[in-house]
Order: C-alpha cells, then sequence, then structure tokens
C-alpha cells in the first residue's frame, strides 16, 4: 500500500490505521455483526443444531469482512459525491488519505477472502448469501440505485437485511421462515431509518445531486413515507411471537420498542423536519428519531440473543 | 539507503510504508492460521464414511441425501447391534466359567 502523491485532487495526507478501518464502516459492521449473531444464535436455539465455537467465530468474522469489503467498494464510487457533501468531505478517499485504486483493490481482495473464509467454516449456501449481499451492496445498490432512483433505500435496504438469515445458513445449511421474518425486520426498519437522517440532510444530497425522497418528492412525503414504514414495520417486528422464535422477552421487549417506534414516527409526520424553514428542534426530532432507530434494531435482536443464547425463551405459545 | 533526493516528507511516507506492510504481513499469517485451523476443525467434524463431504455437506439431490442417510443410520445400527452381541457372549462366556 502507498500514498499515491498524484491521483488525488485533494492535498495527499498520510494514512493512518483509523483510515482503513474507518474505509470499512465500521458503525454499520457493528451493526452487520451484531444481526448475524443474533440469525446465528436463534437458528441454534430454534432447531437445536449446534456448532463449533470456533467455525461460528470464523463465520461471524468473515461477515464483518463482507461488510468491511462492501464499505471500501461503496467508498470508492462514492468518493465524488462524497468530496460534495459535507458531513462525508473527511472520509478516507475524499481526505486524500487513501488512494481510490488502493480502496477499490482493499474491498475486492477482501469480498474474495471473505467468501472464502465463510465457505470453509460453515457451507455453500452462507458463502453464496454472503456473496449475494456484498454484490447487492457494492455493485446494486451502489453502482445502480442510489443515483438513479428515490427508492434506492428501500429496494437497497435488502442488502443489510441479508446477515440474519446468512447467521442462520451458518447454523443450519438452509433457511427457513424465522431467518425470513428476521430480513423482513430489517428490510422495512430500512426505510424510516434512513429518511429520518435524510430530512436534516436533504440539502447535502441535492447538492451532491443523489436522489434522496426528501430531495425528489419533499419533506412532507417523506415525513408520510416514514410513518408508513414504521406502521409496517410493526406488525413484521413482532412477528417473531407469531412463529414462536421469539417469547416474553422478546415481547416485552418489542412491544415497548414499537409503541416508541411509532410514537417517533407520528411526531415527525407532524412536525416541519426537513421543510426550508425547520428549526433546530425539528432537525433534533428527526435526529432523535434516528437515533432511537439504532436502538429499536440493537433492542429487538438483542431480546433474541438474551432468550436464545441464555437460555431465557419463555414461549407465548406460538404455532 | 542514502540518497540526496530523500527528504524528510519522503522518510515519513516510506516508515508509513513499512508500518503498513508490517500490518498486511500480521493479517495475512491471521488468514493462514484461521484457514488451517478452521480446516483441521472440519476435518475432525466430517464423517467421511457417511458420505459428509468437507466443503460442500449438503447433497442437490435429496433422495441421494435420504439415502446416505438411511444407510449411515443402518451402519451405526450394525455397529451398536455388534458392540452388544460382543458384550453379551463375553458375559456369558464369564458365566461359563465361574460354573
Amino acid at each position: 500500500m502507498s500514498v499515491d502523491m498524484t491521483a488525488q485532487k485533494t492535498a495527499p495526507r498520510l494514512a493512518t490505521a483509523r483510515d482503513y478501518v474507518d474505509l470499512l464502516k465500521p458503525r454499520i459492521m457493528m451493526l452487520v455483526v451484531f444481526t448475524a449473531l443474533a440469525g446465528l444464535v436463534a437458528a441454534v436455539g430454534v432447531t437445536g443444531t449446534s456448532i463449533n465455537p470456533v467455525l461460528a467465530t470464523v463465520a461471524i468474522l468473515a461477515v464483518a469482512l463482507g461488510s468491511g469489503a462492501a464499505g471500501a467498494i461503496n467508498m470508492w464510487y462514492d468518493s465524488d459525491i462524497d468530496a460534495i457533501m459535507t458531513r462525508t468531505s473527511t472520509r478516507p478517499i475524499p481526505s486524500g488519505a487513501v488512494p481510490k485504486d488502493e480502496a477499490l483493490t482493499m474491498g475486492l481482495i477482501m469480498s474474495a477472502l471473505s467468501v472464502l473464509l465463510m465457505w470453509i467454516a460453515s457451507n455453500v449456501l452462507a458463502a453464496g448469501l454472503l456473496a449475494l449481499s456484498i454484490a447487492y451492496y457494492g455493485w446494486f445498490y451502489t453502482m445502480l440505485l442510489k443515483r438513479r432512483t428515490s427508492q434506492n433505500i428501500v429496494i437497497g435496504g435488502a442488502a443489510g437485511a441479508f446477515p440474519p438469515v446468512i447467521g442462520w445458513a451458518v447454523v443450519t445449511g438452509s433457511t427457513s421462515l424465522d431467518a425470513w421474518i428476521l430480513f423482513a425486520i430489517i428490510f422495512f426498519w430500512t426505510p424510516p431509518h434512513f429518511w429520518a437522517l435524510s430530512l436534516v440532510a436533504h440539502k447535502e444530497y441535492k447538492k451532491a445531486g443523489v436522489p434522496m425522497l426528501p430531495v425528489t418528492d419533499g419533506a412532507k412525503a417523506t415525513r408520510f413515507q416514514i410513518l408508513l414504514y414504521t406502521l409496517i414495520l410493526a406488525p413484521v417486528g413482532l412477528a417473531p411471537l407469531a412463529t414462536g422464535l421469539g417469547g416474553v422477552v422478546y415481547a416485552i421487549t418489542g412491544v415497548l420498542l414499537t409503541v416508541a417506534f411509532i410514537y417517533f414516527a407520528v411526531k415527525v409526520w407532524r412536525s416541519r423536519a426537513g421543510e426550508l424553514d425547520a428549526g433546530a428542534v425539528e432537525r433534533k426530532l428527526a435526529m432523535s428519531m434516528f437515533a432511537f432507530s439504532i436502538l429499536y434494531l440493537f433492542g429487538i435482536f438483542a431480546a433474541l440473543i438474551i432468550e436464545r443464547g441464555f437460555g431465557l425463551y419463555f414461549p407465548l405459545g406460538g404455532i | 539507503m542514502t540518497d540526496a533526493n530523500v527528504t524528510p516528507d519522503t522518510e515519513l511516507l516510506l516508515k508509513a510504508q513499512k508500518r503498513r506492510n508490517a500490518w498486511l504481513a500480521v493479517a495475512l499469517l491471521a488468514f493462514v492460521v484461521i484457514v488451517g485451523v478452521t480446516t483441521a476443525i472440519r476435518i475432525q467434524e466430517t464423517d467421511f464414511s457417511g458420505g459428509d463431504r468437507l466443503y460442500f455437506s449438503g447433497y442437490m439431490d435429496e433422495a441421494a441425501s435420504e439415502k446416505a442417510d438411511r444407510e449411515a443410520q443402518a451402519r451405526i445400527a450394525a455397529r451398536q447391534a455388534a458392540e452388544v452381541e460382543a458384550a453379551t457372549s463375553t458375559a456369558e462366556t464369564t458365566e461359563q466359567g465361574d460354573e
């Protein structure tokens, strides 16, 4: 690896280890790893299939590597718009710390290694799903959807929804309804989560020419879509109770978090968040919803891990 | 290597490059170790006599999978029956010896 003194438009600076970590989008990686772990633990608890802890750790490591690889490819492709937006202008490529080609190489090599590692540690299905999710995010979402349609987040949300299915496949070598319910939770969670942020950052997206919903359809339509997707998410988020995947702990956590999520969505819907004349209170409200949405996802997946991983599963009388 | 063109800036760059190379070497070593350990565990856990394969444990053909399962179960049952029979005959021999 080297510092390319000529390829960067920005004045290059010496890359630190932190720059390479940032290139892997560590915050997204943490959420990906956490949801994959939840899928894995839930599969062990539901099916009774055991897995060697070392192999499980390697499989989770492969998911982390794959997530980082997709992040690096995304940063490589989006470096032009990242340089335009203030929020992303300090990222490793636009700031001149990491050359573009190097980020792409790193992403591609890590993609290959992660899929290979997953195959060695688990099975073909898990490795195939990991490869599919990397391609979905790195190519389909980043290169095809993001700059073309305001539904980029809705369709692209599937990329982030794969990890629990991968975790499930690692243990069982197959997928089940429960695994796809976990997929659906993340899929329907992504639009309200991301649109809450885009209500605050819509000017930046407009400047960069990214057709996020507030830019193309306006703030009012976005607030309505946030409410709509939250209302769809509510029953989907509680669906594990119907199949018996979630027990008492999940029921309590899920109901509380769902009610709070709807409360935030209604408040945002009734506010003027994202409008040109919106004040600090509205911006704070949208950011609060964004932050709460992370807590929601973390909470319900943590409830699954606690129930299925720590023997605290008390059934509600599922199917 | 001393060179008149080596400025403090390039010296810093070279140092950074060396540091990154060292990290890359550690990452590669870790990868090799992980693959080695994973493969060893997979070999230990795989029942090759039962039709398992190391990196593709599933069957594309469901019927073939069920047939392999049945055969593996039959082998286990036969082995257990043979063990029970051996234990019984040993016990009988001991009893006859006592008489």
